[in-house]
């Protein structure tokens, strides 16, 4: 195998503008079911927006059912959801909040900002930690590195995210080192800008371990077999023999091929922090799209449970187009399919 | 290289943690600019606070709306009332009715008409004056019927059943100081409906509603500065699901005795802790200055550490929240399978059961309230035998009774009913075999109910009736009990109104109310003691007479009472931490139980932490 060559290579563009093409027209009817799935579960679910209110001894029958009458809710739900669909496709008009009265992309645009600095937090603290790990891991192969890895690894699998996230929170309230919960302090307005940053960051810190943590284990792991099996291949040999320095002969040599098949795997990892990050949202208390959505569900008010659900379905989907477009650059066969 | 990576870990954790530690507002104390009006509000408090500080309060949730025409749910509410007030209030130490933006008031015309008058010099929170053009708008906008784009529940206070009429309150404003309002007829609660409405700047707001955008403005989207307010606070920032921050309005007419503007905070702080374990924490860690929901089982824990962390536990005595359970005798309204309208909802022999007023007799003659004040609520409760728990020194009324524990009373009870144990299985047989069984639905996320649920399941059994908790998911529950009538029995909890005054709550004494749970609805009484109530409670509500409306309260609670539709349980009692750093601290039952007199509450040391 030559050094790197799979990414060297330039892949037709032609041939990837119709994969991606053909990848994009594959999310509609995928995003259309999704939407109305979600939208006969919200139906068949009890009650409505107006359930809360109504066990309110002042609110009148009357006020109800203009209520009703004023969110639509007295429609039935194929009247609604087509009329939903209709504004969707015609008005980009995803609907208002009931309790908001704000469109809904207006409420759920800084919660989906929120989630995405999570995940991407929590991103770099999955990677930064399992590659220099995986590597360590496979130098030292059976080793005690190796072993103790090893037993870490398997722990933080068996670990499940709420106990990690509330073991965390204690750790916080009990030292006082980290903030317990939240996006900032009370005083953010008043920092400089660096200030600010060191708050956010500050904030931060916990949730994204907690989220980072969860696909650590595995990619540790991955990170490890892959660079064992490029140490045995022939062209390593041939670079310890000409007395190249060891640790050269990983960095340089070994590494390199050793990380094409965690690139792919990275875009796989970005939909599943989304989803990751909703356990640890609730638990830290982090304004994000999961919190977002559950309150909407709590609440049922409708169209901002439409919407966010078809936000975090277009970044799941997302993450998996990165990964898939990652995998057709580093291998020809994907995109020839 | 491993080297390098453990510096640079260490420098930035270095960093984070010098990143904490507040700048806090202290610094430069407040300066009174603006010249005092001449009405202003003396505020009664203990002590002379000074200025200076903030409190941070949690939230389980983000406001949804500044709008105090479309809120309806307490996040928004808890913030709201700090922002915009109305023409009076009610004392929340005494219940009683105090003058706010109106400065006093008369009534005339029997009690139908009041006659109030503004404080003159009040401003809004831009140095607008407030007149009566800004109250007349807003009774205008809620009175508005013509506009689709929404409708306020506070529309039906100000309406009155007027022999089967529905009839308006009337407004109007005859000088700039003065603002009138006329009910169809006499309201011992005129005040108190009127007062429902807090007042919003015309010059503001009056665009948006002659637009049909009223329901939309005042949103959480809109900038600080065009979110004019007519109470002690505005807004100085709003980050959605975090923390909404107020400020104090420069301009507000709220003195104290020594003449010096209010409020003494700089800050009021909501922040967001979504979960009450989450919030307990940040109290704990110093980023909550106050709790007002905390569980009973942890009141001893708190009572233990407030010298040594610094807060006092505030005794707030019996909450105005109710707890209780009922049976349905809903009867069938439109024709459905197998029922005609007017058959019960339930299985003919249970309903015989049910409509029983023995029955229900007995079953509260079963339950041991006082094993309920030990169990779930770890000792800090007390019984409750009506709608007014005696929390409210107003209409606490301790005459009121009803059947308390009395098994054996019970077994005799159901022994004159026929129900009898005929196959030796320990439950109770009718006549026709139907064994004395039925369920008890609850919202099973509410963990407090649930075990309440167990105590009066083990209480039933032991007078030989089979009663099977069943936890539901709210809305399920709403709908099964609001809507389908499909459930045997059901227990459930009532949250007070402001004011916790027995007439603001006609849809549950009115045998027509749609909260009337036990048989909601009801085109006519459907007994003669339902009948009796109906008339009672219009007399409780249709007369000022203080004197008058009590003894029709006593009267309505005790019919209700000796029926049994609803078997009372004890009310838990209520205690508030707060930091001990801080002055004229009240909590009340009554929301927001910390900061209804955020006005008066002052820092001792602002600048200092903890």
């Amino acid at each position: 195998m030559e050094l790197g060559r799979p990414l060297r290579q330039a892949p037709g563009v032609e041939e990837l503008r119709t994969y991606l093409l053909r990848r994009l027209l594959q999310t509609i009817p995928l995003l259309l079911g999704i939407s109305a799935l979600t939208f006969l579960l919200l139906q068949l679910a009890p009650g409505d927006f107006l359930a809360t209110m109504a066990d309110n001894p002042q609110v009148s029958p009357a006020a109800l059912e203009a209520m009703r009458r004023r969110f639509g809710l007295d429609q039935p739900w194929w009247t609604q959801y087509l009329l939903y669909l209709e504004n969707v496709f015609l008005h980009l008009d995803f609907g208002e909040s009931f309790s908001r009265h704000l469109p809904v992309f207006t409420v759920l645009k800084t919660g989906l900002a929120n989630t995405l600095l999570l995940a991407s937090a929590a991103a770099v603290v999955t990677w930064a930690l399992a590659i220099p790990l995986g590597v360590v891991a496979a130098v030292r192969q059976y080793g005690w590195p190796d072993r103790a890895l090893s037993f870490l690894a398997f722990l933080s699998l068996s670990v499940p995210e709420v106990l990690s996230g509330l073991l965390l929170l204690w750790f916080a309230a009990s030292t006082g080192w980290f903030p317990v919960g939240s996006m900032r302090g009370l005083d953010h307005d008043l920092f400089s800008p660096a200030g600010r940053l060191a708050d956010t960051l500050r904030h931060l810190v916990l949730p994204a371990l907690t989220v980072g943590l969860i696909p650590l284990a595995g990619r540790m792991r991955q990170m490890r077999s892959s660079l064992l099996d490029v140490l045995r291949l022939d062209y390593v040999t041939t670079a310890r023999a000409k007395g190249v320095p060891e640790s050269q002969v990983i960095l340089r040599h070994a590494l390199r091929n050793a990380l094409n098949p965690m690139i792919t795997l990275f875009g796989f990892t970005l939909g599943s922090l989304v989803s990751g990050s909703f356990v640890a949202e609730t638990i830290f208390s982090w304004p994000g799209l999961g919190s977002l959505t559950l309150e909407a569900l709590n609440t049922q008010d409708q169209y901002l449970v439409m919407g966010s659900v078809l936000m975090a379905s277009v970044v799941l989907i997302a993450g998996n187009l990165v990964a898939d477009v990652l995998l057709a650059l580093a291998d020809p066969r994907i995109r020839h399919g | 290289m491993r080297g390098r990576a453990a510096v640079c870990v260490a420098f930035l954790t270095g960093g984070l943690l010098s990143g904490c530690g507040g700048a806090g507002t202290g610094g430069s104390a407040f300066v009174d600019h603006e010249p005092l009006p001449p009405d202003t509000m003396t505020t009664r408090m203990d002590e002379l606070g000074r200025y200076g500080g903030r409190f941070v309060a949690g939230t389980t949730a983000s406001p949804k709306t500044f709008n105090p025409i479309m809120a309806n749910e307490t996040s928004s509410n808890d913030v709201i009332s700090l922002m915009f007030q109305s023409l009076t209030d009610i004392d929340y130490m005494t219940q009683e009715d105090i003058p706010v933006i109106a400065k006093s008031w008369e009534f005339s015309d029997g009690g139908r008409t009041v006659t109030y008058h503004l404080r003159r010099g009040a401003r809004f929170s831009d140095g607008h004056p407030i007149t009566s053009e800004d109250v007349k708008f807003c009774y205008d906008v809620v009175m508005d019927a013509s506009d689709p784009s929404f409708h306020s529940s506070m529309r039906d206070a100000l309406t009155m059943d007027v022999g089967g009429k529905q009839l308006p309150f009337t407004f109007s404003a005859p000088d700039s100081y003065t603002f009138v309002v006329t009910a169809p007829a006499t309201d011992a609660l005129i005040l108190s409906h009127v007062a429902n409405l807090r007042i919003m700047p015309k010059h503001v707001l009056e665009p948006a509603w002659k637009a049909g955008r009223f329901a939309s403005s005042y949103n959480t989207a809109t900038p600080p500065e065009s979110l004019v307010t007519s109470g002690p606070w505005r807004l100085k920032e709003h980050v959605e699901n975090q923390q909404t921050v107020l400020e104090r309005n420069p301009y507000w007419f709220g003195v104290d005795a020594k003449g010096r503007r209010l409020p003494y905070l700089d800050q009021v702080v909501f922040r967001v802790a979504k979960d009450q374990d989450v919030a307990a924490q940040m109290f704990h860690a110093g980023e909550l200055d106050g709790l007002d929901n905390v569980k009973a089982e942890d009141y001893k824990k708190y009572a233990a550490e407030q010298q040594e962390k610094g807060f006092v536990l505030h005794d707030t005595g019996p909450s105005f929240y109710t707890n209780f359970f009922w049976f349905n005798l809903n009867l069938v309204g439109k024709p459905e399978k197998g029922k005609k309208v007017g058959d019960p909802k339930v299985e003919a022999y249970k309903y015989a059961w049910f409509s029983n007023r023995d029955f229900r007799r007995a079953v509260s003659m079963a339950v041991d309230r006082d094993a309920i004040v030990r169990g779930p609520f770890y000792g800090y409760a007390t019984k409750c035998w009506t709608i007014i728990t005696s929390g409210n020194p107003r209409w606490y009324d301790s005459t009121i009774t009803a059947p308390d524990l009395d098994p054996e009373g019970a077994k005799k009870l159901l022994d004159g009913l026929g129900l009898k144990d005929r196959n030796g299985d320990g439950v109770r047989e009718d006549a026709a075999g139907h064994p004395v069984a039925f369920s008890l639905v609850y919202n099973g996320d509410n963990k407090l109910r649930q075990a309440i649920a167990t105590l009066v399941q083990d209480d039933l059994a032991k007078v030989g009736i089979k009663l099977t908790p069943s936890g539901l998911d709210f809305n399920t529950l709403v709908t099964r009990t609001r809507h389908e009538y499909d459930y045997d029995a059901c227990l459930l909890g009532l949250g007070s109104a402001v004011p916790n005054d027995p007439g603001m709550g006609p849809n549950f004494w009115k045998s027509s109310g749609l909260t009337h749970y036990w048989d909601i609805g009801q085109p006519h009484p459907q007994t003669r003691a339902e009948a009796r109530i109906d008339s009672l409670f219009q007399a409780c509500v249709g007369t000022t007479d203080l004197a008058a409306r009590k003894a029709a309260y006593r009267q309505m609670s005790q019919t209700l009472n000796d029926e049994c539709f609803i078997i009372w349980l004890p009310t838990i009692d209520i205690r508030i931490p707060v930091r001990s750093r801080f002055g004229n601290v009240h909590p009340s039952p009554m929301p927001h139980r910390i900061l209804w007199n955020s006005a008066v509450l002052f820092d001792k040391r602002p600048g200092s932490k903890n």
